[in-house]
């Protein structure tokens, strides 16, 4: 090999190394720039579940909610027609205490 | 056998892809930091929201049992003020009825009289009662029965106007200046919060 020659081949190598560095750049930064959106997507999914994971709570609750809120207005209606008779037994005998208390001599 | 110049150019690429190798390496480790730390902060976002769900979802469940209750209790109170304005109602219907029953109605009525003249402390007196009173009341026996009760000598004058009133007496000082209202109507709503609460312990206990 003439010495022009081994320099052309130098050369060669030189330019095919620089090309190799070059598109490991490109590739660099397009994986940079993937990222952004990468991330991005990310953030939508995880929130957008969390979302609606937070509203299914919610609605869960309301759920929860109403029906412990009817539960408790069924026993309380009971609770409420047992005082209602036992307190109408005890009507005429009531009356008769008010009208002593109105009667009662004042001293 | 490989020449110098061969050697030369191999290293030069080794060492340009060891270079590249490198640059990629280093793009993904830098992204992969990023991402993991974007992951981390997303996750804490996402565990506020979840957080911040579970508090609404409990106010929620207690407005919702909370109204439940208030409604509860104010139909309970409802019901209840009902039966008690009944009985209250029909504690004065005896009262009244009673009041029609003069052999009842006037040892009522004379101590109501006599409460007025203790509360005024005057020995002349002027006392008022309504038409019905005034035309079947025997008033002597009433002063004799007051003057008995004082057991002190009174003097008692006694209103031609008649009161309007269900019953009872308004008893003045002769001036009229200062008077005491002993009718029914007046006595009943003095009477009334004591009522109340005799009647909500008889009924209910409380």
């Amino acid at each position: 090999m003439s010495g022009i020659e081994t320099v052309k081949v130098i050369v060669s190598a030189e330019k095919q190394a620089a090309k190799m560095i070059q598109d490991a750049e490109a590739t660099a930064a397009d994986i940079r720039k993937r990222i952004d959106s990468l991330i991005q997507q990310q953030r939508t999914e995880m929130l957008g579940t969390a979302k609606k994971e937070a509203s299914a709570l919610v609605q869960q609750a309301e759920e929860e909610g109403r029906r412990e809120a009817e539960s408790y207005e069924k026993e309380s209606a009971v609770r409420t027609r047992e005082l209602i008779a036992r307190a109408s037994l005890k009507k005429s005998e009531t009356v008769e205490k008010l009208v002593t208390l109105v009667m009662q001599r004042e001293k | 056998m490989m020449s110098e110049t061969s050697r030369f150019t191999e290293d030069i690429l080794k060492a340009a892809a060891e270079k590249a190798d490198k640059i990629i390496h280093e793009a993904q480790a830098e992204t992969q930091r990023a991402s993991d730390e974007a992951k981390a902060s997303i996750s804490r976002e996402a565990e506020a929201i979840i957080r911040s769900a579970h508090a609404d979802a409990e106010a929620v469940k207690r407005r919702e049992t909370s109204e439940a209750r208030h409604k509860s209790k104010l139909r309970e109170e409802r019901e209840k003020d009902v039966i008690m304005t009944e009985v209250l109602d029909h504690a004065k219907k005896r009262v009244l009825d009673m009041a029609k029953d003069v052999d009842k109605y006037l040892p009522y009525l004379t101590n109501l009289v006599e409460s007025a003249i203790r509360q005024l402390g005057d020995q002349t007196l002027l006392v008022h009662l309504n038409k019905a009173d005034m035309a079947r009341i025997d008033r002597a026996n009433v002063e004799r029965e007051i003057a008995s009760g004082l057991k002190t000598p009174i003097k008692i004058e006694w209103s031609k106007e008649p009161i309007v009133a269900a019953g009872g007496a308004i008893v003045s000082s002769p001036d009229g200046k200062t008077r005491i209202v002993n009718t029914l109507d007046e006595r009943f709503d003095a009477l009334e919060s004591k009522l109340l609460i005799e009647a909500g312990k008889s009924l209910f206990g409380q």
